[in-house]
């Protein structure tokens, strides 16, 4: 193993993801290699480093935010929907329709057998 | 209520992918237009979106902007929210858009000097660093924040898909799948491109300590 190689495996040696055998490669490299060692070092040190930049929000992040909300929809954003405009539940209105049709044609059918008499 | 607020907060710091109960009655809640639970989500998620926006773009004024408005984004088309994806992807994922887009932008603008200013020259320039990293005078400065401005710098050097991986990764300590969602990358992609991103943040910082 030459140092690029080494160098290439840096990443899942920190990560823990290394295959077994690659690991015990690289190990048996970095044993007999002190510019290795140093550069894993330096490696490992940059990449633990930028686990401290997690940045909270600033304490005015929330009350910007709702400014911003509410200046855009002129105070309209927040409160429930009139749900005449929501979602209609097109299915539940096709079955009723369906049910309506079908009691509809069956009252036809048998509610008016002799509907209109014929003239004597 | 408060009690499932707070164990929401909880699996919101344990890690963003957690889908629960808690979490899917807040969106429900959202979706009614209900600002208490505007408020959770943004309580739940602004930091970790604020603290990506930041580091990918590398100014806080900008960040603000841009955090506010994936804030605004998500309740503007909240009801396009499926859940197909977790809700913390999606809400990634549009942070993670935006500031791409913004790099792109910037990155327009400073080649424009009519329409350069400062702050945009600092995030947009491959040395653009906080405030922190940019104030001369090493009497005034503290260790880590000298850190801070030099790794800033070596993120803000790389290109932003790169940008994004070393963040997501290495600064908001996500995993591997969880990169996946949020990027529509595969693992190995990740991988090799996130190496690169990482030594040549390495390569960045040997420079400047030797």
């Amino acid at each position: 193993m030459d140092h690029e190689q080494a160098a290439e495996m840096f990443s899942d040696f920190v990560d823990g993801t290394l295959a077994a055998r690659d690991k015990s490669a690289l190990e048996q490299h970095l044993a007999a290699c002190i510019q290795c060692r140093t550069e894993l070092e330096s490696f490992r040190r940059a990449v633990g480093s930028l686990g401290k930049l997690k940045q909270p929000a600033p304490p005015r992040f929330l009350p910007d935010i709702q400014r911003q909300i509410y200046e855009r929809s002129r105070g309209r954003f927040f409160g429930r929907r009139w749900k005449v405009f929501g979602r209609i539940p097109f299915e539940w209105v096709s079955l009723a329709t369906i049910i309506a049709m079908l009691i509809y044609y069956i009252a036809m059918l048998h509610g008016t057998p002799g509907g209109v008499k014929p003239a004597p | 209520m408060e009690g499932t607020l707070r164990l929401a907060r909880l699996r919101a710091r344990r890690g963003p992918y957690l889908v629960s109960v808690t979490e899917r009655l807040l969106i429900g809640r959202l979706k009614e237009r209900d600002e208490q639970a505007f408020n959770e989500i943004v309580r739940l998620y602004g930091d970790k979106v604020f603290s990506l926006v930041y580091r990918m773009i590398g100014s806080r004024a900008e960040a603000e902007d841009i955090a506010q408005e994936v804030f605004v984004t998500v309740f503007k088309t909240i009801d396009g929210f499926r859940g197909e994806a977790k809700f913390s992807t999606w809400l990634l994922r549009i942070a993670a858009n935006q500031s791409k887009n913004r790099i792109k932008y910037l990155a327009r603008r400073a080649t424009d000097p009519e329409g350069l200013d400062e702050g945009a020259e600092a995030a947009a320039s491959s040395h653009g660093a906080p405030l922190a990293g940019r104030i001369e005078g090493p009497d005034v400065l503290i260790e880590a924040a000298e850190l801070d401005g030099l790794l800033q710098r070596a993120i803000a050097a790389l290109d932003e898909d790169q940008r994004l991986l070393v963040v997501l990764r290495d600064v908001e300590e996500m995993s591997y799948q969880e990169i996946g969602e949020i990027t529509s990358l595969p693992e190995g992609t990740i991988k090799s491109r996130l190496h690169r991103a990482r030594m040549a943040i390495k390569e960045s910082l040997d420079r400047h300590t030797r």
